[in-house]
This record gives C-alpha cells, structure tokens and sequence, in this order.
C-alpha cells in the first residue's frame, strides 16, 4: 500500500510539473493536422459543444493560474476515474471467478 | 494527432469505429483476467500522468507542434488491453470535455492511439526481450516500440485523412505529411518510456513482469526482469 502511494505521489508531482509546464511555456498547439487543414481551408464542424474548448474556461481564457487549477483538478478527476474502472474491472473478475 | 469532427468522412469514421470497437471488446474481457490488483493504482497514476503530458505541445519542425501519446509505456506496464482502456479513457475526457478531438472521430483517435499506439510498442518491446532476455533488449525495445508506435500512429492518421474526401490531396502526401512530425515526438516519446521504465526498476520492479500481462495469443511470454545494466 504505501510503495503503491509512492507511485502515485511521483505520478502527480510529474503531472503537475507537466501542467505547469504545459500551461505555462508549451501551450502553443499548432499541428501538421492544424496546418494542413488550414492550407486547405479545411474546417472543424463540432457536433457536441465542450463546457470547457480548448482546455480554458470561457471568458477566462489566457489566465495561467486558471489554466494550471484546471489541469491539476482534471489530472486528478482522470486518476479518479481510472482507479474506479480498474477496481472495477478487477471487482469483475473476481465475480467471474 | 486528434482529429476532430469534420475532418474524415463519415465511412472511414464508420470502419475505424468497428476497428476499435472490437478492440474494446477484447480489451474489456481481458483486461480483468490478466489486471492485477497491484497494478490498479499504476493504471491510474500513469493514465492521469499521460493526460497531462498531453497537454504539453513540443515544438518540431517548421513551426509545428506535436505531443507525446503515452501509449507504450502504458502497454508495456499493464498490458495492451488495460492500456487500450487507459487511453480510451483519456481521449473519451478529451473529445468531450476540451473538444480535443471528435466525437464522430472518437473511432480513429482510438484507433491510432489506443490501438496501434498500445499494441505495436507492446509486440516491438516483446520481440525485444524474447530475442534478448537482458536489460540493454528491454530498453532497446522499449525505445523503438515507442517509436515505431508513434510513427504508425501517425501513419494510420495520414491514412484515415487521405482517404477522406475532405482533403484534395493523395494518401502518400497526407501519410509523409503526419510522419515526418511525428517521427521527431516519437523519439521523445522513446526516452521518456525507457526513463520510466529505468524508474521503475528501481523502485517496483515487480511492475514489469510481462507474464502477468501478456496475452494468449502472443504465446508463452519470457520471464523478463533482466538486472539493469546486464547484457
């Protein structure tokens, strides 16, 4: 249990060091998909509406510490989320066996 | 590499669906036979790891930009099924949380990233080791797995693009197009993948035990936990 915390705890501080970085320095996102779509005036037709585009809370957009608030908080809905589905995997296979 | 609606027409969506979807079936029936309960919380970690990581935009050639995937070391630490899940999961939260990527496109973004993403790096990493058993095979195979991963990824990509009706240029322009950038991450993606796994050799080396994970239809799996530094 606790070696299993140590991975963890590495896991987050890493991905906070990459939201942080990723929000802070490497947010500038232009793609060869990007660029080639716009050579060819190409253009995305959404059929579901994000809550939040681009990773920035509408009418917020550009603000770092808000951008980096909402990374961490969705890093950790992820890691949430993916522990309920691996027990729960694992919750099945013992059912099954 | 996430393509969003809009960009593929409606039968390469349809086809790459499919694709996915009876990887996903697979996945999900596998998964909980060869998960283990110690491996639940790397699962996790390393999925939210990856989901940040994603959001970091390297600069590569020509002013463009271009992130890591994470599916290798995934594959190689929990299994292609369990990692197909961990990176269906991320792209899920991605397409309809950020709107990066589509839904309609959901399909071909797994498919490049969660299919051939996962499970190349997997069999690449896995030849490696049955061929050598030592540590220098292990981080050999874990770097050009990841490589040739992100590659095919990206070649998978150009593909669904080229073929797509949308864009008026040639499958071979569409798959150079995505490759070439991607060539470049893929080697990043190789070294992060085998600083992971040096990581994790240290500190659970227990996480590593391709037996555990790998699946039937690969054949018995060598016992790998070669001393890091052997030949």
């Amino acid at each position: 249990m606790i070696r299993d915390r140590r991975i963890i705890l590495v896991g987050m501080v890493v991905s906070i060091i990459f939201v942080v970085a990723g929000c802070a320095w490497l947010s500038f996102s232009s793609e060869k998909l990007d660029e080639i779509a716009e050579h060819f005036g190409a253009q995305e037709s959404p059929i579901w509406t994000p809550p939040i585009p681009d990773y920035e809370i509408p009418g917020l957009e550009g603000n770092i510490v808000v951008n980096i608030a909402l990374g961490i908080f969705f890093t950790l809905v992820v890691l949430g989320v993916v522990l309920m589905v691996g027990k729960g995997l694992r919750a099945g296979s013992k059912k099954e066996a | 590499m996430h393509i969003p609606d809009g960009f593929l027409t409606y039968s390469v969506c349809a086809i790459t669906y499919v694709g996915a979807f009876i990887f996903w079936i697979f996945a999900f029936r596998r998964a909980k036979q060869v998960l283990s309960d110690r491996q639940v919380p790397l699962m996790a970690t390393l999925t939210a790891m990856f989901f940040a990581a994603q959001m970091m935009n390297y600069p590569i050639i020509g002013g463009t930009t271009a992130h890591l995937l994470g599916g290798p070391i995934l594959a190689i630490t929990l299994g292609p099924y369990a990692g197909l899940i961990s990176m269906t999961i991320i792209l899920l939260i991605q397409a309809l949380l950020f709107g990066d990527g589509g839904i309609t496109t959901l399909g071909a973004n797994v498919w490049n990233m969660g299919v051939i993403g996962v499970f190349i790096p997997y069999l690449v990493y896995l030849a490696a080791v049955k061929a050598t058993r030592n540590s220098r095979g292990m981080f050999a195979g874990a770097f050009f797995g990841a490589f040739i991963g992100d590659l095919l990824a990206a070649v998978f990509a150009g593909l669904e693009l080229g073929f797509s009706v949308i864009f008026p240029y040639s499958v071979a322009i569409a798959v150079t197009a995505m490759a070439l950038p991607h060539s470049l991450i893929g080697v990043g993606e190789g070294i992060v993948t085998v600083a992971i796994i040096r990581f994790l050799l240290s500190v659970r080396p227990d996480l590593l035990q391709l037996p555990k994970v790998a699946p039937n239809w690969l054949g018995e799996s060598p016992s790998v936990l070669p001393k890091v530094g052997g030949s």
